[in-house]
């Protein structure tokens, strides 16, 4: 048996069995919602000196003819803006937040519906990542999920997952998702 | 016409005479290229959107060990420290690797790099690594748009090709005959060209 793989490399481990050569993730949410601190644990790399994103990152994966692209784009104000440069040929849209600040979940919704009406993500699966649940402050996932009227989005497969970002936890929950809902349905 | 066979199988030959003597350098031209270029294909003046490449790290992605890692120093206020800076100084990078390197499963590669104040659209990265004539990989992405005054990442994470004993063997034997070429194109122009170069054998 091979080890079992984590992270993105769980997900390309996935894309093998399918027709798909390619998958494009886009990482996107407030500035300080965990972006950074998520993809970087994604890719087994330390996440103890992150610094706000000005642009964006980027973990260009291959493996076996497979190619996995995972951007993630900085949250502040003023490079919102340019969020809907990146979304086209978007395979699946990950959503963070940050469940500790909840003075900020009214702008986080405001942002994740103007993006789900963009005409690049019509239909386009997403992941929102319930993060930095290793404060005593953060609320439930279910509770952001009712905030959000999540269950209104019928056009498309939708996951919401708690996790905390720095220590790990959930992470791969969320990855295992996209492998089994995302990934499976392009064989 | 001649046609490559192989890595970018399709992709008609090019020389890099042809391309010096060519107004305009588009990814294709590059992809047909068989070897190592002698020269730097555009100069620095050609870089008009001011991209500044200011870090490269590469790690093992088995133990998470950064095997290399160079940050480009901020530069002074007044410039003056460039005066005497060697013009390619900037565009070049000697990398030194112990011989286990070679037999590393899966490495990733890092670049940092920031962009001027105007917006760049259809921003793309190839990527050429050979042993004397032989083209060891290939890299193509295409990063499309970056944001005004931004500093942005990319990790290329790959499995290494496979090379035989004798290949290992001579690229370390060899030290700096492992060389880049990374082309970066604007709108499928040629508008900025970095080297680098590559030791196994553990020394300076």
């Amino acid at each position: 048996m091979g080890e079992v793989q984590k992270g993105l490399f769980s997900v390309i481990e996935k894309l093998k069995g399918t027709t798909e050569q390619e998958l494009r993730i886009v990482l996107l949410g407030l500035d300080n919602a965990g972006k950074t601190t998520l993809l970087k644990q994604l890719a087994s790399e330390d996440v103890n000196t992150i610094t706000p994103t000005q642009g964006f990152n980027i973990k260009s994966v291959t493996c076996d003819g497979m190619k996995l692209n995972v951007w993630d784009i900085g949250g502040q104000r003023k490079i919102r803006p340019f969020w809907k440069k990146y979304l086209e040929n978007t395979d699946l849209l990950i959503y963070v937040i940050d469940s500790a600040d909840k003075k900020r979940f009214e702008e986080t919704g405001l942002e994740l519906s103007e993006l789900i009406d963009e005409e690049n993500l019509k239909g386009v699966p997403l992941l929102i990542f319930a993060n930095k649940q290793d404060l005593a402050t953060a609320s439930p996932a279910s509770e952001i999920a009712e905030g959000l009227n999540l269950h209104t989005y019928r056009d498309r497969e939708w996951q919401i997952q708690a996790c905390s970002a720095v220590s790990g936890e959930g992470v791969q929950d969320g990855m295992n998702w996209i492998s089994n809902n995302i990934v499976n349905k392009k064989k | 016409m001649k046609v490559k066979q192989g890595c970018d199988a399709g992709v008609p030959y090019t020389t890099e005479e042809d391309l010096l003597n060519s107004p305009e350098i588009t990814p294709e031209d590059v992809l047909g290229l068989q070897k190592i270029t002698d020269n730097y294909l555009c100069g620095p003046e050609q870089n008009v959107h001011k991209i500044d490449f200011t870090r490269f790290k590469i790690r093992d992605m088995e133990t998470g060990t950064v095997l290399f890692e160079i940050t480009k120093p901020p530069t002074s206020e007044t410039g003056e420290d460039r005066m005497d800076f060697e013009q390619n100084a900037g565009r070049f990078v000697r990398y030194q690797f112990t011989p286990a390197f070679l037999r590393l499963r899966q490495v990733g590669a890092t670049v940092e790099f920031t962009v001027g104040d105007s917006p760049i659209n259809n921003f793309r990265m190839i990527e050429r690594h050979y042993f004397r004539g032989q083209l060891l990989k290939s890299f193509d992405f295409e990063f499309g748009f970056c944001i005004p005054s931004s500093k942005n990442t990319c990790e290329h994470i790959y499995e290494f090709p496979p090379l035989s004993e004798d290949i290992m063997r001579e690229m370390i034997l060899h030290p700096y005959e492992t060389q880049s070429d990374s082309f970066y194109f604007v709108d499928n122009k040629l508008v900025m060209h970095n080297k680098a170069d590559y030791s196994y054998n553990g020394g300076p």
